[in-house]
């Protein structure tokens, strides 16, 4: 297996890629290709003492796609680019999954254009893992699609159902609709459409559907994929990214207040270090680009070398899980014809 | 070469081929968005095997028969 990673993506990039790379090379024991500038990249291998080390190799890129760039055309104009070269490496058959941190929305326009949808999918859609009431939560779609047909979102939940069920061993996972209230007749005509297809597909004991759940639900465990549209997805992520942090600053502030309250924070702190591990997303790595031919993981902007040593392990498991075959075999149950 | 870019456009946006006319607009009547506009003229440099559609001339397409017109085709 060979695993490809864009070197130059990310705010960390290209060190903390770079040493995530080193580091899973080391681990999993699989190829890893580092697509960057050669001469950056290489000087930080020579400096860590790692060059030439089994299973890691160097392609160049000369150029680096930027934040500022065009998502939608970025890869087009900037064919160099280490993202581009890396995207087309996979869709040449010269790997077999892409690693990037960087910019979401050209990572998620180059995988479609360049590795291509699964044959039948209408749009990939971004799929984080976030931690809940008693689990984990895979939130489909998380950004990748601002507009929505009730057939995107019938995608979404048959391919985070069977994402959940390949690789992370859930049996049946709980699809939840994300709406504004948990009645049948709640929502906007794109959810109660979406509704209706994904009932439908429950019944026909296709998909595990519970029903619509409100947003507040999400966290508190209600279900085990939350199917919306890419601009809610982001929304409610952001919304729980913020709010976790929130928490966490006004606890530490409360455990400052006094000397009493610092010797009370020693004698919960293992516990204290258990909860913040619940939100650690170095230990994720990042987030697959479901519906897309070829494995595509998107790392975590801000991705350390933890982080991006884990998107490697991620990519490494998609390869193994058949997933995209899985897909394929089920795509008669998610289109519903022409337009 | 109609036909062939019907079958594109078809396989692309979920529609049936008999609905597409020359008229046919790809963001109005096709609910085209951006993504899928560079996405329709990759898939027609290779299809018809024209090299690379300047950014121009993308700009210019709007509907079906503004891309018989770059192909040389009157539709």
């Amino acid at each position: 297996m060979k695993i490809i990673v864009d070197a130059m993506g990310g705010d960390n990039a290209p060190e903390a890629i770079v040493r995530g790379g080193v580091l899973a090379a080391k681990q999993f024991g699989e190829d890893i290709v580092l697509v960057g500038q050669e001469e950056r990249v290489r000087a930080i291998l020579r400096a860590d003492g790692a060059e030439g080390i089994p299973h890691l190799s160097i392609v160049h890129a000369p150029d680096v796609v930027d934040m500022h760039d065009d998502p939608a055309t970025v890869l087009r104009k900037k064919p160099g680019s280490s993202m581009a070269a890396a995207l087309k490496m996979v869709q040449r058959g010269e790997g077999d999954a892409i690693v990037s941190a960087g910019s979401t929305g050209a990572l998620l326009a180059g995988a479609t254009l360049f590795c291509k949808r699964i044959k039948g999918i209408r749009r990939g859609a971004l799929a984080p893992v976030m931690p809940c009431a008693g689990g984990q939560v895979l939130l489909v779609d998380a950004g990748a699609n601002t507009e929505c047909t009730a057939e995107y979102l019938l995608q979404f939940a048959f391919m985070g159902s069977l994402y959940l069920r390949k690789l992370m061993g859930v049996d049946r996972p709980r699809v939840g609709l994300v709406n504004n209230g948990s009645e049948d007749t709640k929502g906007d005509a794109l959810r109660l459409e979406a509704y209706r297809l994904l009932r439908e597909a429950g019944e026909a004991g296709r998909l595990n559907f519970v029903g619509n759940v409100e947003g507040r639900d999400v966290p508190l465990g209600a279900c085990d994929v939350a199917v919306c549209d890419g601009f809610a997805g982001n929304v409610m992520l952001k919304t729980i990214e913020g709010t976790a942090k929130f928490l966490s600053s006004e606890l530490k502030q409360v455990f400052l207040r006094s000397a009493g309250t610092k010797l009370g924070y020693l004698l919960v702190k293992r516990g204290l270090d258990d909860f913040r591990s619940l939100f650690d997303q170095d230990k994720i790595g990042g987030a697959p680009f479901l519906g897309i031919a070829h494995p595509v993981i998107k790392a975590h902007g801000s991705s350390n070398e933890t982080a991006a040593m884990n998107a490697v392990r991620q990519a490494i498991e998609f390869c193994r899980s058949g997933l995209i075959e899985e897909i394929t075999a089920n795509m008669e149950y998610m289109t519903i014809g022409e337009k | 070469m109609f036909e062939k870019l019907c079958s594109i456009l078809a396989e692309q946006f979920g529609v049936g081929p008999e609905t597409i006319k020359p008229e046919t607009t790809f963001v109005e009547d096709l609910g085209a968005d951006s993504l899928d506009l560079v996405e329709l003229m990759m898939s027609i440099e290779e299809e018809f095997d024209i090299g690379e559609i300047s950014e121009q001339d993308a700009a210019k397409i709007k509907t079906v028969s503004d891309v018989m017109e770059l192909l040389g085709e009157d539709a």
